[in-house]
């Protein structure tokens, strides 16, 4: 088992406010990691400071071994690292389709000379082939009959599943989902629990923030544990039943989750 | 008498009328979060305001008073027809901020046909210079000083001490909460950007006192400058915006003694590029951010 | 009668020229950019110091070279691109929404000042003059027939910018710029950088600007601070705004409607009113109130950007049934 994201003792504070504490954890290759915690935990926070979108004041992060703490977010990006945002982020004003294909990023052909001068014909055949598989993801999850409609006419939970679908698209060595099930109906849930799933398969690792608990221990492998900006646990779910501090940071409410769904 | 305390004397009146401009700025941006960029033509009406009624006969405290009218009638023009209705609808800051300069264009225009494009004069007895404490001041100038001290310490007291001035904090702070604890928000706000505009109009007549002509332009300019003092001082921010009008005000007439007064609107410019720059909330706030923080 | 007709459709393909490259920064990339005129004026006195010759006793500006006026106009793009390179590099790093607006604001006041009231380089509030007919004596075209010439001219330069836009419009470059405008966030966690992308289109709108700029300076013959008040830029926003925000056809129309349809149609004002400034005051006026009206009630505009629609309702990801309906072109330059 191989490590591909490792985060070593982040700090970060906002005014007064310490959101992120001495924050560490590892996400290995070809699992589904759990991140969980409390209203306010500092999860967010983390995933901002983790893919370049905030500056830690201190710590550590490395991406399959090399360091990216203080890189910009493109730069991570491009590495194979690509997280979504609590609130969903389409680009409103263009096609759920349009969507997708620039889900894909391709440095060269966006460059403006190229662009000025036409596309090749292996980039043209390219060009066919992604559309080819854009539809095909959109397919699999529901939108194909919303392909050509503006992104931000969509549902809430549609929008979701637009944001699987970009990442199905972009394919990255690892996703970082951020609530991905936030306002998203139970039936809906289903598909998105496969969906998580079909990462691994595609060969993409996940890191997922989730407070549908029945929900992170259905998909997840491995899960870690924050409070107040700590990290108070990792490991699997299983074992977290046990845990006094996970418990009490949860104020009793992990116990109970199995009435919840029955 | 020392020539930088002369200097220091004039600056101090730049200070007020440029501090008094950035206030009503500062309000208007507070309740609504939209940069008005008809703010400028605030101060014109008032001061052509000012201008009809001294054609007419009327004095220095009249003049005033309906130079304050003007701004405030036309504030809570711009702000119920224009900007509420567009907050209201959700449209966003930088659209209803775009809007506003086609609101500024309008009544510039307006202007220019009624009164003409050319400058008018302004011109009021300055009355004999007289030594104030260590400053040279004329009767108009101690009369500018003393009104926007008056007029900072009323505002300070109604917003800190009234029922409407806790209201406005709080719409200021955050509309839709506010809303929700019973505040009707688009009454304070409309409330606070007439506030704003005798403000501003009263401002707009000093600045032609001190200036001595004025033109359906001339509040545009002064505008930038204001805008200059407001974002140094942080945007919404009221105190901040005080200290802010002061600063500028002094350094751009230091500049303009000592450098060049034809470059005034350029130095002031730097200032505010460099400011928001650096730091983009205001000089009084600060940290190492990232561009999506 | 025809005369009155080529100078409107002069006019009107410059500003055309102008409006399609602030589509470019505001359209596309959506930064509302307040600099703008600076980089018409930057083209349009650099054509006019590059060709007019030295300065003669009262005037004074710099260079005052004698160079061919098709060189000269490139130049002057290039001296635009330049100056855009380093107010886009200083504004854009940080800053987005209206602080930008402020800060290029702030730009373009001080190069308005500093153009006004340093002499030596343009020759101050007086201007730099003297650009007569350009290119009219090497063709040998006398005063009737240069006025066609021009006119072909600028509207030649426009098809080719037509051609170039559209060509970016639907290109992925364009498209990558959309995505910016859209959502920035979502854009860098796609691995696009925002920086150097949004400096590109700043840059080659202010190109296009300079270009407009250099045409304008040719066809006016000179060039001075009055020519160019900063407000100017609302116009070209006007325009842009009404025709059609990120469509290029639509700032075609918006120029046609909003430049000269509204000159044409305040024409003879100004015999009625009695008063010179009536007439532009007037303009301005319809201008802030479309403005406004527009942002209101149709922020799309009359001709709303098009977005790439895909037509193959059998094609659910078959690729053997979808190769031959979709091709690559269709992709990437037709109308997104
Ligand atoms: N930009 C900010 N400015 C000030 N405080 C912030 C900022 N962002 C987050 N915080 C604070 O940092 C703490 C952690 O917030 P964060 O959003 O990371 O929590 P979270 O674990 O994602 O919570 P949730 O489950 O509700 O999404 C909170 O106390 C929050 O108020
Ligand atoms: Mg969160």
């Amino acid at each position: 088992m191989t490590v591909l994201l490792e985060v070593q003792g982040l700090h970060k504070h906002f005014g007064g406010v310490q959101a992120v504490e001495a924050c560490s954890f590892t996400a290995a290759e070809g699992q589904i990691t759990g991140l969980i915690g409390p209203n306010g935990a500092g999860k967010s926070t983390a995933i901002d400071l983790i893919s370049g979108f905030k500056i830690p004041d201190a710590g550590k992060v490395r991406f399959e071994g090399r360091e990216v703490q203080g890189k910009t977010p493109h730069v991570i990006s491009r590495m194979g690292l690509i997280r979504t945002f609590q609130s969903p982020r389409e680009w409103p004003g263009l096609s759920v389709l349009e969507n997708l294909i620039l889900a894909c990023f391709e440095p060269r052909r966006e460059r403006f000379w190229r662009s000025l001068r036409g596309p090749s014909r292996a980039e043209k055949e390219k060009a066919n082939a992604q559309l080819v598989e854009a539809r095909a993801i959109l397919d699999e999850f529901g939108l194909f009959h919303l392909r050509n409609e503006r992104a931000g006419n969509l549902s809430g939970g549609q929008k979701r599943l637009l944001e699987f679908a970009r990442m199905r698209m972009a394919k990255p060595r690892l996703v970082i989902l951020d609530e991905p099930m936030g306002g998203v109906n139970p039936v809906l849930g289903e598909r998105m629990a496969a969906a998580v799933l079909g990462f691994v398969t595609a060969g993409t690792s996940v890191v997922i923030v989730e407070h549908n608990l029945p929900f992170i221990e259905r998909v997840t492998d491995q899960v870690v544990v924050m409070a107040e900006g700590r990290v108070i646990a990792e490991a699997p779910f299983d074992q977290l039943r046990g845990n006094p501090a996970v418990v009490d940071a949860y104020l009793g409410e992990l116990p109970t989750y199995d009435d919840a769904e029955s | 008498m020392h020539e930088a305390l002369l200097t220091l004397g004039f600056g101090l009146v730049a200070a007020a009328i440029l501090s008094l401009s950035a206030l009503a700025f500062t309000l208007e941006y507070s309740v609504t979060n939209v940069a008005n960029l008809s703010h400028g033509e605030i101060l014109t009406v008032g001061a052509y305001c000012a201008y009809l009624v001294q054609q007419h006969g009327g004095g220095v405290i009249l003049s005033g008073l309906a130079a304050a009218a003007g701004g405030g009638l036309l504030a809570l023009a711009v702000h119920n027809g224009v900007v509420d209705r567009f907050v209201r609808r959700g449209i966003g800051g930088l659209p209803t901020f775009i809007a506003t300069l086609g609101v500024s264009l309008v009544i510039q225009n307006v202007l220019v046909i009624i009164f003409g494009a050319s400058n008018l004069g302004y011109a009021v007895p300055q009355g004999a210079p007289r030594t104030v404490g260590p400053f040279l001041w004329t009767d108009t100038e101690i009369q500018i000083m003393v009104s926007t001290v008056v007029i900072t310490a009323l505002l300070y007291v109604i917003i800190v001490h009234t029922r409407f001035g806790k209201s406005l904090r709080a719409v200021s702070q955050n509309r839709s909460l506010a809303r929700v604890s019973g505040i009707n928000a688009n009454r304070v706000a409309a409330l606070t950007w007439l506030l704003a505009g005798l403000i501003g109009g009263y401002a707009g007549f000093i600045l032609a006192e001190s200036v001595g002509t004025f033109s359906p332009y001339s509040g545009f300019s002064f505008f930038l400058i204001t805008l200059t003092a407001a974002v140094a001082g942080g945007l919404g921010r009221a105190v901040g915006t005080l200290v802010g009008g002061v600063i500028v005000g002094i350094a751009l007439e230091f500049f303009g003694g000592y450098v060049s007064a034809s470059y005034n609107l350029a130095f002031a410019f730097a200032i505010l590029s460099l400011v928001i720059l650096v730091r983009p909330r205001g000089l009084f706030v600060g940290g190492r951010r990232s561009v999506f923080e | 009668m025809i005369d009155y007709l080529v100078t409107v459709l002069t006019e009107g393909s410059i500003f055309a020229i102008m409006a399609l490259g602030l589509n470019i920064v505001w359209g596309w990339s959506g930064d509302f950019d307040l600099a703008f005129y600076g980089y018409v004026a930057l083209g349009a006195y650099m054509t006019l110091v590059l060709t007019v010759g030295p300065a003669t006793d009262p005037t004074t500006y710099i260079l005052g070279l004698t160079l061919p006026f098709p060189l000269a106009v490139a130049l002057a793009v290039v001296s635009a691109m330049v100056l855009a390179l380093i107010v886009g590099a200083i504004a854009l790093r940080h800053l987005r929404g209206i602080y930008f607006s402020i800060v290029t604001l702030g730009a373009v006041y001080v190069l308005y000042v500093v153009t006004g009231q340093f002499v030596p380089l343009f020759n101050g509030y007086n201007g730099v003059s003297g650009l007569f007919d350009p290119m009219g004596d090497v063709l040998g075209l006398d005063y009737s027939s240069y006025s066609f010439f021009y006119l072909g001219l600028c509207i030649a330069v426009l098809i080719i910018v037509l051609l170039l836009t559209t060509r970016l419009n639907g290109s992925r470059f364009g498209l990558a710029l959309r995505s910016l405008r859209e959502d920035e966030r979502a854009a860098a966690a796609f691995g696009r950088d925002i920086y150097v992308t949004k400096l590109k289109a700043y840059v080659l709108g202010a190109g296009l600007g300079g270009l407009g700029g250099a045409l304008y300076a040719g066809y006016l013959t000179a060039f001075n601070p009055s020519a160019w008040s900063p407000v100017e830029t609302i116009i070209l926003y006007a325009a842009i705004l009404v025709g059609g925000r990120g469509s290029t056809r639509g700032v075609v129309l918006g120029v046609a409607v909003m430049v000269m349809g509204l000159q044409e149609a305040t024409r003879y004002l100004p015999e009625i009113a009695n008063q010179p400034s009536f007439a532009p005051a007037l303009r301005l006026i319809i201008t802030g109130v479309v403005l406004v009206l527009f942002i209101r009630f149709r922020p799309q505009g009359i001709l709303p950007e098009r977005r790439f629609r895909d037509k193959d309702p059998a094609g659910k990801g078959d690729a053997a049934a979808v190769e031959p309906v979709v091709t690559g072109p269709k992709l990437d330059t037709g109308a997104a």
